[in-house]
């Protein structure tokens, strides 16, 4: 009896353990941003990754519509795997994608894009980071949804099937 | 006498028990006196009560805020919403950079100023802190 | 091509694992005699194999192959071949695999080398250690699989982490791996002579070989990484109570816990369950460990890489294991004799006893101060750290106690002694210990409560442990261990009380004074290296007699762009000169560190001796 007892006390302990353990496990790591009405900075002057020419990043957002930014490089991996989504957002959908090469060599980059397809529009150069950051930027692959100049969504990590129905679904409300 | 089976066995187990009692007491004595609570400028802002104790403060460090003389390095925390300015006089480590993320430990003098007494930084560079990430995170949304 | 070779020499070591797991339960259900051929050549597959796989990933590292994913994400063409090679258990998915050639070899070890005891009771812990096994084998097959393909194939991988291109840190990893597996047979073997019925004196005779095997392994792996610590980090310090440290603390103190009880079972046949007990636990907590730092539910200074559901699996493994063995151990209790009745108060046993007391407390003190955050935040969301002071409080206040019995315990004797033959010899010693540590106490103007009792007993265990040497009382390893350990306490005593430091901005051509001693930045400059860019700075630390120079660096990577501080340190028997800078902005300001730190040669030196003492006791034949 008194065996059983103490057997039972530290089973329930175990599994109370492995229970917190779990707990703390499935507290996200990850964050899903809500909507955010934040304005995006305009004003932030950028190269060209071709031509090296410089372009106010508010020349490229136009008004009345939609357009995404996202952050990548070519030494991070899940932006491989968020790339075919943005190629079908740019071929099938139609929507402007401003590319933000973000601490990378340029012949890697270019490289990337012959590999792997170009989805953007237009690319520009982050060398050291810091607009990304002046951007909002924690990390590389981020992506932003933007309509009339505004912040709708910000998707931090890779694109996936969710996140990219979800950009499809918000353009197609505002569209209606 | 202690060749006794009973006694002997009665006395280690009740040594076990008294022991068992004396280690959660001061354990828990120095739990309650050790604890470093982790905060966001934000949520710093929001205290009723400043405290004497101890804090962690993570967030980012703010663009051109670090400012460095003889012996003192000024710089600012920002989560995004609200800032913390905070001095340190010590050794800050490597990935210690305005744009990076940063926990600093020390006391808080007001709602917007902290004196450190420690700087913390991760190894990897694409690397947020978990603490900073979250604190950042109940910001956003 | 490689990666397919790697990847199906896993598939094969799974099917292996089922067909042993499958074999040794029909030898010990008594369906099948013995078949102590087949799971020998089963044995010999599976080894080969995992070996195969962990070569093919090594090869992928050597000759840069980023078509595999892990190769990509952790290498680099311009990285010496010395850390190319290393960078391949440096990772998560390459230490998995490691983990489980170590795995596969031990078990391979202990097949073999113990013919001479009950048959079922090596095939059942055959079975226990491949359950073991196919666990960690699932687990890399399907979470953790080093053998990714990646298409298109990327020109150049991303880099391993340059603050961990260390020499240290590059053995580090394999060498704690082989002290926490080495605990994986003592689990699996404690557990089949328990369901035999044969804990006694021929089983503890048997499994001490493995537990002062994987105890020095721990033991050099947790002195590798303090040393990487210490000299990589730039912190100036070689423990920083940080989670992912504590995590490999905490299976040493159960260990020594099990080599101390080890042998009063060998001795004594006594205290047969608490033996079984440490062995489940010390266990547990290796592979708890390496839950903690996987998963990454830790918040560490040091960081890995974490992904939930690879936590979520440990953990359930852990959970599986656990249950098991507490299962095994309430069912097969009745079969532990229980002759308690021999033992008395003033002996060795109890002595032994004592000192588990000690290891216990140690244990509880650092596994609640690195599980007390996650479980704090699970239970009410505040996010908490712990740190040192807590460890500090709670652990070096006991040191007196614990260095006093380390000092009379060993003396007495098997069975029964009494304490009234303390001689002179012993007195005296302790009188002069006393009074010197009061004249070091005077002399360095140290104001710390216990820091008199500390270092008393320090140097009372330091002379009777040197005293030991010309006695016969004991055998040489415990002496030689014993002793080291004197050292290491007098040893962290002098350098947690003496150790200075001072931290400042600095420019080019700045002096700054400190104690009696004058530190002058001479110059920087800037070398390009194959890698990195070095900024290499030079100080000059002067007192009244001697100058010294010293050269730290700030080298900047590139792939990922990572600063490191390389610190540089003037190391002699006596002290430590110890200086890092660091680039805080473009604007000439340095953020400078100097420390001295007493004695720190003589800190790895003691845990040296401490491990040394082990391997003597190893080497030695009949002890």
């Amino acid at each position: 009896m008194n065996k059983n007892i103490k057997f039972i006390i530290i089973i329930l302990f175990s599994l109370f353990v492995f229970f917190v353990f779990y707990k703390g496990l499935e507290k996200p790591k990850n964050y899903l941003p809500e909507k955010n009405l934040n304005k995006i900075e305009t004003s932030l002057v950028f190269k060209n990754l071709n031509d090296q020419k410089e372009i106010l990043l508010g020349d490229l957002i136009t008004n009345n519509s939609f357009s995404i930014i996202n952050i990548w490089a070519s030494w991070c991996l899940p932006c491989r795997d968020e790339h075919a989504y943005l190629l079908k957002l740019r071929n099938i959908n139609k929507i402007d994608i401003i590319g933000i090469n973000y601490k990378d060599k340029k012949s890697n980059a270019i490289e990337f894009l012959s590999d792997l397809g170009n989805p953007y529009h237009e690319v520009l150069v982050d060398l050291d980071g810091t607009k990304s950051i002046e951007l909002g930027a924690i990390g590389v692959p981020e992506t932003y949804l933007i309509n009339n100049k505004i912040l709708v969504k910000k998707y931090i990590g890779p694109l996936d099937d969710a996140k990219f129905k979800e950009i499809i679904n918000l353009i197609k409300n505002e569209k209606n | 006498m202690y060749g006794k089976k009973v006694k002997l066995r009665a006395f280690f187990i009740l040594l076990i028990f008294l022991s068992a009692i004396l280690t959660i007491f001061l354990v828990i004595k120095a739990l309650e006196e050790n604890v470093v609570y982790f905060k966001s400028p934000s949520e710093i802002k929001n205290l009723t009560e400043l405290g004497d104790k101890k804090i962690r403060v993570g967030g980012m460090v703010k663009k051109s805020s670090i400012k460095t003389n003889d012996s003192v390095i000024n710089f600012i925390i920002t989560d995004f919403k609200n800032e913390l300015l905070v001095s340190f006089e010590g050794s800050v480590p490597n990935l210690f950079e305005e744009g990076k993320g940063v926990v600093a430990e020390g006391f808080l003098k007001d709602r917007s100023y902290l004196k450190a007494v420690k700087i913390l930084a991760k190894h990897d560079e694409n690397y947020m802190p978990p603490e900073v990430n979250e604190a950042l995170k109940d910001n956003k949304k | 091509m490689i990666n397919q070779i790697g990847n199906f020499s896993l598939f094969i070591a799974l099917f292996a694992s089922i067909f042993l797991i499958f074999q040794s339960s029909n030898v010990i259900r008594n369906k099948s005699k013995n078949l102590d051929g087949k799971i020998f050549s089963a044995l010999s597959v599976q080894s080969l194999m995992v070996l195969i796989s962990f070569f093919s990933l090594i090869y992928a590292f050597i000759v840069s192959d980023f078509s595999n994913e892990t190769v990509y994400n952790n290498s680099h063409t311009t990285k010496p071949l010395f850390y190319k090679i290393s960078g391949s258990w440096g990772n998560h998915e390459g230490s998995l695999l490691l983990w489980l050639l170590v795995l596969n070899i031990f078990l391979f070890i202990f097949f073999i080398s113990s013919k001479k005891l009950l048959n079922k009771y090596r095939i059942l812990t055959v079975l226990f250690q491949e359950l073991i096994i196919i666990g960690f084998l699932l687990f890399i097959i399907f979470t953790s699989n080093p053998f990714l393909h990646l298409f298109p194939i990327p020109k150049e991988g991303t880099g391993l982490n340059p603050i961990l291109q260390d020499p240290a840190l590059a053995i580090h990893p394999p060498i704690l791996y082989l002290g926490y597996v080495g605990t994986s047979i003592i689990f699996s073997s404690a557990l089949a002579a328990l369901v035999y019925g044969m804990v006694n004196k021929i089983w503890a005779k048997h499994i001490k070989k493995w537990i002062v095997i994987s105890w020095i392994f721990l033991t050099i792996g947790i002195l590798l990484g303090s040393i990487w610590a210490y000299y990589e980090l730039g912190w100036g310090g070689f423990w920083f109570w940080d989670p992912v440290e504590n995590v490999s603390l905490m299976p040493w103190f159960c260990l020594t816990a099990l080599f101390h009880t080890i042998i009063v079972l060998e001795k004594r046949n006594i205290y047969q369950s608490w033996t079984i007990i440490l062995s489940i636990a010390t266990f547990s907590l290796s592979m708890g460990g390496t839950f903690l730092v996987r998963s990454g539910i830790l918040n560490s200074i040091h960081t890995f890489a974490n992904d939930p559901s690879r936590g979520i699996f440990i953990l359930c493994f852990l959970l599986v294991l656990v249950l098991l063995a507490i299962s095994i151990f309430f069912i097969f209790q009745k079969k532990l004799l229980k002759n308690f009745t021999k033992t008395f108060l003033v002996s060795k046993e109890t002595a032994i006893i004592v000192n588990n007391w000690f290891m216990m407390f140690f244990l509880s003190v650092v596994l609640i101060g690195t599980v007390y955050p996650i479980f704090l935040e699970v239970i009410n969301g505040s996010k908490i750290s712990i740190g040192p002071p807590f460890y500090q409080k709670l652990i070096v206040p006991f040191l007196i106690p614990f260095l006093l019995f380390m000092a009379v315990g060993p003396k007495i004797k098997w069975i029964k002694d009494n304490l009234s033959k303390i001689n002179y010899n012993q007195f005296i010693l302790f009188i002069l210990s006393i009074a010197i540590s009061y004249l070091l106490v005077k002399l360095y103007g140290i104001s710390y409560l216990l820091i008199l009792p500390l270092f008393g007993l320090g140097f009372f265990l330091f002379f009777l442990t040197i005293k030991d040497f010309f006695s016969k009382n004991s055998t040489l390893s415990q002496k030689i261990s014993h002793f080291g350990f004197s050292l290491f306490i007098l040893s962290i005593l002098f350098n947690g009380t003496l150790a200075k430091e001072f931290s400042s901005n600095m420019k080019v051509g700045d002096e700054r004074k400190f104690l009696n001693k004058i530190i002058k930045f001479e110059n920087i400059k800037i070398i390009e290296k194959n890698n990195y860019k070095s900024l290499v700075a030079n100080f000059k630390i002067s007192d009244e007699k001697s100058s010294i120079s010293l050269n730290p660096e700030v080298r900047i990577y590139n792939q990922p762009r990572t600063l490191t501080s390389e610190a540089a340190i003037n190391s002699t028997i006596y002290s430590d000169n110890f200086l890092v800078f660091n680039v805080i902005k473009d604007d000439g300001y340095y953020n400078v560190r100097y420390q001295f730190k007493p004695l720190m040669m003589w800190i790895w030196f003691s845990i040296i001796l401490i491990s040394a003492g082990g391997i003597l006791s190893y080497l030695k034949k009949n002890e």
